[in-house]
Formats: C-alpha cells, structure tokens, sequence
C-alpha cells in the first residue's frame, strides 16, 4: 500500500470525528489531529479504534501514545501491517 | 503550574460512545475499569476519570514539552467522593500530581496543580459558552477548558 492509500482509508475515519472540514481538503503527513482537524481528544480513541478495524491491526498503547498526526499514524499502519 | 478540564456531560454523551468495544481499554487502566464498572453512576465516573486526566495532563505536557496520546500512563489514584466533590492523585512518570472535580448536572470540572497548597489556591471562573462569548484571553487565566456550551478558566 502506498501513501497515497493510506491516506485515502485515514481521511473518512478521521472525517467523521473532525470538526474542522475545511482542513481534511489539505490533509498530509503533517496534519495534526487535534490542532489542525480540532479532533475532540476523546474521539482519538474512536480514530485509533477505526484505525484498528479498517487495517485490521491491533495498535498498542505504546505506539498509539504517537499518533497525534496523520504521518505518526501512517508509520503505526505500517509497522503493524508489516508485523502480521 | 495548574490545568483545569471542563467535560460538558451532554455534549460527551453526543460524541462518545464509551461502551463502544475496546473503548475503556483504551484509556483507563484495569483499575480504574473497575472502579467504573462498579460505581453506581459510571457514566460520570467515565467523565471524571477522563476530566482528571486532561486536567494533569495540560500541566504534564507543558512541564515536559512532550506531547503524546497515552492516557493510560496518568494513573488516577486515591479517589475520594464527598458531597457532590471528588479529590484524587495522579501519577505518571513518578510525579505526583493533584486533582479535585467538581460534579454538577450538566458538568464535570477538575482542576489540577502539582501540590496540594498550590491546589488549594486556585481561583475557578465558568461561564455559558458561547452565549456569553468574550475576549477571555485577556484575562490571562493560566488554564482554559471549554467543551460543549461551556467555558472554563483557572487562575
């Protein structure tokens, strides 16, 4: 899976949480989910609970501990993709 | 150095589904799950809970210039409840932090600081928000929170 997809299949979960709209248009590695999609920080959980469901991975405290943006969460899929 | 965290207990129950699968397991220890479970009201232990940790963790993250997503690693301790009133410890990284929440009907609100002299010198302002928006900034609270139709400022 390339960047590219992966951002794809981030891009609707975090959707659904973001309460900024405007800011998924220009979404990119660095986008941060609470400063820039102004993510409430009790919907993280439910982006890393998706996150697990759509890859079908399980993301463990020490790596979910990083994913506060899109690029950090894209280097969690991955490694856990890897890993299976 | 002190935090405050203000949860809007409407507004949570609109965004968060906390009985979702692996939702607790996520953010709250095995102990604290079942101080939750076991509470006769767990929805505002949930709240609470989660309020304590946001509070420390404004401070613990300023205090250590480190962000991170690990609300299982700021451990609520020593809750204890009285008269609408619950004051607590939070532990992560070996510091100790301490918190006292407030349980209203529509809120929870905890404020944290890291003594508890420094905790008993707290000043808390909260206001309906937004219908009574205003340039809050130039107040220079220390902490704010706001969530849902509150707003919460700390000094």
């Amino acid at each position: 899976m390339n960047k590219e997809e992966l951002i794809a299949r981030l891009k609707p979960i975090v959707s659904n949480y973001s309460q900024n709209k405007a800011a998924l248009d220009s979404i990119n590695a660095d986008t941060d989910f609470i400063k820039d999609l102004k993510i409430n920080s009790a919907n993280l959980v439910d982006v890393i609970l998706d996150v697990e469901e759509e890859f079908d991975i399980l993301i463990d405290n020490e790596s979910m501990e990083k994913m506060l943006t899109v690029g950090a969460s894209m280097e969690v899929i991955e490694n856990k993709i890897a890993q299976k | 150095m002190i935090g405050n965290d203000l949860v809007d207990l409407e507004q949570a129950a609109k965004d968060s589904n906390w009985e979702r699968k692996g939702y607790l397991d996520k953010i709250y220890t095995l102990k604290e799950q079942e101080t939750i479970r076991s509470a006769n009201h767990p929805n505002q232990l949930v709240w609470i809970l989660w309020s304590m940790k946001e509070a420390v963790y404004k401070i613990h993250s300023r205090k250590t210039g480190i962000r991170s997503y690990a609300p299982t690693s700021l451990v609520c301790t020593n809750l204890i409840f009285n008269a609408g009133q619950v004051s607590g410890q939070l532990v992560t990284d070996s510091t100790h932090y301490y918190t006292c929440s407030s349980i209203e009907k529509s809120y929870i609100h905890t404020i944290a600081a890291t003594s508890l002299t420094e905790l008993s010198t707290i000043t808390i302002e909260i206001y309906a928000y937004p219908s009574n928006l205003f340039d809050y900034k130039n107040l220079n609270p220390k902490c704010i929170s706001h969530h849902g139709r509150f707003l919460a400022l700390v000094y």
